[in-house]
C-alpha cells in the first residue's frame, strides 16, 4: 500500500540537515530532524567567519534557521536503534518513542579527528597546543587562556589526514584553506606575530581559495614551510620546539613557538557508521559511508529509501554540502513519485 | 644481475621499507643523521623511488649511505609507513654484495668493522669481548674502563661476572661446539660469503691505493677527511 | 605540561607481559660494560621476587650488533636469532626475555617479519635445520628486561628500603629517563606506553618515589649509530649527538639518567667525561656529572644493594653525590676492590670530571 503522506527522517541538523529538511518541506513532505545536541547548525554554528568571502557563519545558520522554523525537530535526540522494514524504517530514540518513516536522509556530518591520537603533537599534553577547533572557538569567544599575545604561531598541515599511522590515509580537503584562513585572522589579530605554515601541499582548490594564499604571502608576511612536523617538544618556559624538515631547502629547521595550531582532520562520525550497518548499507574503505556511485550518485546509497548529504560521505566545502542536500531532497521526491 | 632496483626489491628490509613517498620530510626532521652529516633521508627514499639505474649506482657507491645510524626514529614517524633506515639497510647490503662500497671513505670502512665483529662472533660468541676490546682504540671509554681491563679477573669477578668460566653467566665461555654451531649457520646463510666478498673488495681497493693490508684496514678504520658534517 | 594527557596515551599501550617463566638472554656491551646489572637483574627477579628466569649456557649473542653495521647478511642474523628461539624451545619455555634493546627490536623485527612474510620464516627454518639440525617454535612473548622490572616495580617498591627522594629537602628527585631507540620506535605497540611517551622507565622512577623530568630531546637517540661509534673516524656524529641531549637537559638540573639500552647508559656516561676533557664543561654539580644508571642498578640501590656490588663503580660519572642525595651509605674505601676485599689498584682520574 503506498503512503500517500511519507515520512522522512532527517539524521542530523546541521546545515545539511537543515537545508535539505527546507527544500523537502517546499516539496511538501514531512521531513522530521533529529539532532543529538541541544541546538542546531552542526559544526557550522560553532564557526566564526567562512572563507571565500569571509562572512559570519552564524548569518548561514540563522537563515537555515529561519528557513526551518515550522520544520519537525527534536533536539536533545539519539538514535537508540534503526531498522529496516518491509516498506520504510522504524526509528527507536532515546526520548523513548519510535518513529516510523519511509526514507532516511544521513546528515550525520563528521567527526573531527581526536588530535590528541597524533602523540607526538603533544595535544593535549603540552599547554601551548590547540586545534583548529579551538582556534575558532577562540575566534567567537576570546575565550582560550592559550591563545595570549603569542610572538611566534604556527599551523600544523594534515594532522590525522594523508596518514597511516593516525588510520586515515584521506585528505581532509577544506584544512589547508582553513588554516590558511585562520593564519591570516590570526595575523590580524596579532600584527607583530611570526605566523608559520607547516605543509606537505597546499590544497586550494576552491572559488578564489588561491587568493587567501597570495593575500597571506603579500600582506601579512605569513611564512611558509614545506615540511610535515615531525615532532613537538616543551622548552623550559612552556613554548613549544617543532621540528620539521624545510624540503625546499633540503634542511631541518627548529622553531620554537608561543602556539601551535592543529590543523585536525575530517573523519566520518562513528555514530553513522553504527547506524548505517544496522540497515545493511555499506561504509567504504575510506570510513565513509558507501554511495551508490561516486561521480553520479553520491547522494544515494545503495539500498532503498536510504539517502546521504553533506560530510557523511566524506570531506565537504559548504557550497557542496547544501548542493548535495537539495539534491537528495529531490532524489527522495523522485523516489516516492517512482513508487507511487 | 637484473637492474640495481630490481635486486634491492628482493631485501624484505625493502619491502618493509619502501612504501611510497610523499617527500614530506618527516623523516629528515628528525633524524640525527641528517642534523649533523650531510644526509637527508628523504632524498635517498625519493631517488630509490624514481628507479633510475645510474642514480641508484651512485647512490650505492656514495658517501650518503653509510651516514645513517639504524635509530630507526624515521620509522615511528612516516605517514606512509615507509622506513628510510630500512631502505638504507638494504642499500648498504646490496652496496657490500657487489663491492661498490670501496668507493667511498665511509663504505671503506665496512671491511675493519666487518672484521672485528664477525670474528668476535665467530670465535667467541660475543660482538664485543673483553679480550679483544683495545682501550688505545677506544680513549673516550675513560681511565675506568682501562682499570677494568687492565683487571679484568678481579673486577669482573667482583660483579659476579663468570669470565671465561663454564656453565652459564655474564661472559663466560661460550662452549666451542655453540661456536661451531654458529660458524655453520655463516656458512650456510650467506655470512662467510659475505665476509669473503668484503675482504676482496677490500684488498683490491687497497692494492688500488697502493696500500699494505694491514696499513689500509687501519687507515680506513681511523681516518675522517673534512666535508662530511653540515658546517664543513 | 598535563600529565592526564601522558596517562591517557600510555593506556592505549599497555602490552601484556607475563609474570613468570622467562628464558634470558644476555647483552653483548652489558655484560663487557655492566655485568653486575645483569646479575642483579636475575637475583631481584629469582631470589627476591621467586620468578623463574631461565638461562641457557649455550646461547650467544643474537648478532644484532653485526645486523646493524652491516656486516652480516639478514638471512644470517635471522638464522642465529632462530638458533636462540631453538635453545629455549629445547629449554620447554616460551617466553623470551632480553636484555639488549637491540637484541629487543632485532627479535621483534625478525617475528613481525616473518607474519608478513612466510615464506622468509620457512626458509630461515631450513637454514637452521642444515647448519645445525635444530628446530624452534616461535616465542609466544618477547619482553625486554625492563619491561620485567616494569611489571615487577610495585613488587619492588613494597621491598624498597629508599626512596627516590633528596634527603636534604624531601623534594622527589629530577629524573631523566632515556629509553632505547631500537625499543620502540620500529613498533611503538611492543613498547608499555607507545613510542612518544613511553612509560616503562618513568614507570619505575615514580613508582620508587622519583619524579620524571620532560626536555625538548628527550626522544632523541643517544648518537650510538652502530658503525657511527665502532668506526674512531665516525665518533664525532655520535659525541654530536648526545652533547645535543645534555645540552637540552641542563636547565631542567637533573639528578640522574636512568636508561634501559646497553649502549646508552654507557655513551650517556662515557660523553659527559669526554666533553669535560674537551672544554671543561660539567652537568651535574660543582664539577660532577649526571650520574647514569641502568634500571637494574637503580633497583638494587632501592632495594639496599651495597652501590659497589651493583658495579657503580665502573661507571666513569661518580655516583658519589647522588647517593649522597638519596642518603644511600657507602663504603668508599670498598670502592675499588677486586674479588674478595683484594686490593688492587685504582683507576686514573679524568683531568676535569670530578670523581671520587
Amino acid at each position: 500500500m503506498v503512503n500517500r503522506n511519507p515520512v522522512i527522517a532527517v539524521i542530523g541538523a546541521g546545515i545539511a540537515g537543515l537545508e535539505a529538511a527546507r527544500q523537502l518541506s517546499a516539496l511538501g513532505y514531512s521531513p522530521v530532524l533529529i539532532e543529538k545536541a541541544p541546538a542546531i547548525g552542526g559544526h557550522v554554528a560553532q564557526w566564526n567567519r567562512l572563507f571565500p568571502d569571509l562572512g559570519p557563519a552564524a548569518e548561514l545558520i540563522d537563515t537555515l534557521k529561519k528557513q526551518t522554523a515550522k520544520v519537525s525537530t527534536l533536539l536533545s535526540t539519539e538514535i537508540a536503534s534503526i531498522n529496516r522494514l518491509k516498506d520504510g524504517f522504524n526509528l527507536v530514540l532515546s526520548n523513548g518513542s519510535s518513529l516510523l518513516c519511509q526514507a532516511v536522509l544521513f546528515a550525520t556530518g563528521f567527526q573531527l579527528f581526536n588530535a590528541a591520537r597524533k602523540e607526538e603533537y603533544g595535544y593535549g599534553i603540552y599547554d601551548r597546543v590547540i586545534t583548529n577547533r579551538d582556534l575558532e572557538a577562540w575566534f567567537n569567544t576570546r575565550q582560550d587562556r592559550r591563545v595570549d599575545h603569542p610572538k611566534a604561531v604556527g599551523f600544523v598541515h594534515c594532522v590525522g589526514s594523508r596518514d597511516v599511522k593516525a588510520g586515515n590515509t584521506q585528505c581532509s580537503k577544506v584544512c589547508c584553506i582553513t588554516a590558511i584562513k585562520q593564519a591570516i585572522e590570526l595575523k590580524e589579530e596579532f600584527p607583530d606575530a611570526e605566523v608559520y605554515c607547516f605543509y606537505m601541499d597546499l590544497r586550494l582548490f576552491g572559488k578564489k581559495y588561491e587568493d587567501f594564499y597570495i593575500k597571506a604571502q603579500r600582506d601579512c608576511g605569513i611564512h611558509f614551510i614545506r615540511g610535515r612536523v615531525s615532532e613537538v617538544g616543551e622548552a623550559i618556559d612552556g613554548r613549544v620546539v617543532v621540528k620539521a624538515e624545510d624540503t625546499l631547502n633540503g634542511k631541518p629547521v627548529k622553531v620554537t613557538l608561543d602556539l601551535l595550531v592543529l590543523m585536525a582532520g575530517i573523519v566520518c562520525n562513528p555514530d553513522a557508521q553504527h547506524y548505517a550497518r544496522q540497515i545493511g548499507v555499506s561504509v567504504d574503505d575510506d570510513g565513509f559511508l558507501k554511495s551508490r556511485d561516486n561521480l553520479a550518485a553520491i547522494v544515494e546509497s545503495s539500498r532503498p529509501g536510504v539517502f546521504f548529504a553533506g560530510a557523511c560521505t566524506g570531506a565537504k566545502t559548504i557550497p557542496e554540502t547544501l548542493a548535495e542536500a537539495r539534491s537528495a531532497a529531490l532524489a527522495i521526491h523522485h523516489y516516492f513519485n517512482k513508487r507511487s | 644481475m637484473g637492474r640495481l632496483y630490481d635486486e634491492l626489491s628482493k631485501d624484505y628490509r625493502f619491502k618493509e621499507g619502501l612504501k611510497t613517498c610523499i617527500n614530506c620530510g618527516t623523516c629528515t626532521a628528525i633524524c640525527p643523521a641528517a642534523e649533523f652529516y650531510k644526509y637527508d633521508p628523504r632524498k635517498v627514499v625519493d631517488t630509490v623511488q624514481r628507479k633510475d639505474e645510474s642514480e641508484i649506482e651512485a647512490l650505492l657507491r656514495s658517501e650518503t649511505i653509510w651516514y645513517c645510524g639504524e635509530c630507526m626514529s624515521c620509522v615511528t614517524r612516516c605517514p606512509r609507513g615507509n622506513g628510510p633506515g630500512l631502505v638504507i639497510m638494504a642499500l648498504r647490503n646490496l652496496s657490500a654484495r657487489l663491492g661498490y662500497f670501496t668507493s667511498s671513505e665511509k663504505g671503506r670502512q665496512l671491511w675493519p668493522l666487518t672484521k672485528t665483529l664477525n670474528n668476535n662472533i665467530l670465535h667467541t660468541g660475543y660482538c664485543i669481548h673483553p679480550s679483544t676490546f683495545d682501550c688505545d682504540e677506544y680513549p673516550e671509554a675513560g681511565p675506568i674502563t682501562r682499570w677494568v681491563m687492565d683487571n679484568k679477573e678481579e673486577v669482573f669477578g667482583r660483579l659476579g661476572a663468570n669470565y671465561g668460566g663454564e656453565g652459564p653467566g655474564a661472559l663466560r665461555r661460550i662452549p666451542q661446539k655453540d661456536l661451531d654451531e654458529l660458524q655453520a649457520i655463516f656458512d650456510e646463510t650467506g655470512g662467510t660469503e659475505r665476509m669473503e666478498a668484503v675482504e676482496r673488495a677490500s684488498r683490491e681497493k687497497a692494492a688500488e691505493l697502493g696500500m699494505d693490508f694491514d696499513e689500509y684496514t687501519k687507515y680506513t678504520f681511523e681516518h675522517c677527511s673534512v666535508g662530511h658534517f653540515n658546517n664543513e | 605540561m598535563i600529565y592526564q594527557g601522558k596517562q591517557k596515551i600510555w593506556a592505549d599501550y599497555q602490552k601484556e607481559i607475563p609474570d613468570n617463566h622467562w628464558f634470558y638472554v644476555r647483552s653483548c656491551i652489558r655484560q663487557n660494560f655492566f655485568p653486575a646489572s645483569e646479575k642483579y637483574f636475575l637475583t631481584i627477579c629469582r631470589d627476591i621476587l621467586g620468578r623463574d628466569i631461565y638461562e641457557s649456557e649455550h646461547h650467544t649473542t643474537c648478532a644484532g650488533i653485526a645486523y646493524h653495521c652491516d656486516t652480516i647478511p639478514q638471512e644470517t642474523a635471522m638464522t642465529v636469532v632462530a638458533r636462540q628461539f631453538a635453545l629455549m624451545t629445547e629449554a620447554g619455555y616460551d617466553s623470551l626475555v632480553t636484555s639488549c634493546i637491540t637484541s629487543f627490536g632485532n627479535y621483534t623485527e625478525i617475528l613481525e617479519t616473518w607474519r608478513e612474510f612466510p615464506e622468509l620464516e620457512e626458509k630461515v627454518r631450513e637454514h637452521l635445520w642444515k647448519a645445525c639440525r635444530r628446530e624452534f617454535k616461535k616465542p609466544r612473548y618477547i619482553a625486554h628486561a625492563s619491561d620485567l622490572v616494569y611489571k615487577l616495580r610495585g613488587e619492588i617498591a613494597e621491598r624498597a628500603r629508599f626512596q627516590l627522594v633528596d634527603r636534604a629537602t624531601g623534594e622527589p628527585l629530577r629524573v631523566v629517563e632515556h629509553i632505547g631507540c631500537h625499543y620502540s620506535k620500529m613498533f611503538p605497540h611492543k613498547g608499555v606506553g607507545g613510542a612518544e611517551y613511553p612509560c616503562v622507565l618513568s614507570g619505575m622512577a615514580e613508582a620508587w618515589g622519583g619524579r620524571v623530568i620532560d626536555y625538548p630531546e628527550r626522544r632523541h637517540c643517544c648518537g650510538f649509530g652502530f658503525r657511527q661509534y665502532f668506526v674512531k673516524a665516525n665518533r664525532g656524529y655520535s659525541l654530536s649527538n648526545t652533547h645535543k641531549k645534555f645540552e637540552s637537559m641542563e636547565p631542567y638540573h637533573p639528578d640522574m639518567i636512568i636508561t634501559n639500552c646497553p649502549g646508552c647508559p654507557y655513551f650517556l656516561d662515557r660523553w659527559q667525561y669526554v666533553i669535560s676533557e674537551m672544554n671543561g664543561k660539567t652537568y651535574g654539580r660543582n664539577g660532577y656529572g649526571i650520574p647514569v644508571l641502568t634500571y637494574e642498578e637503580l633497583a638494587g640501590l632501592v632495594l639496599g644493594v651495597d652501590p659497589w656490588d651493583l658495579g657503580l663503580q665502573v661507571h666513569q660519572v661518580a655516583v658519589e653525590p647522588l647517593l649522597d642525595k638519596i642518603g644511600i651509605p657507602y663504603d668508599p674505601a670498598r670502592k675499588y676492590l677486586g674479588m674478595d676485599e683484594k686490593k688492587i689498584m685504582t683507576p686514573g682520574l679524568p683531568t676535569s670530571l670530578k670523581c671520587c
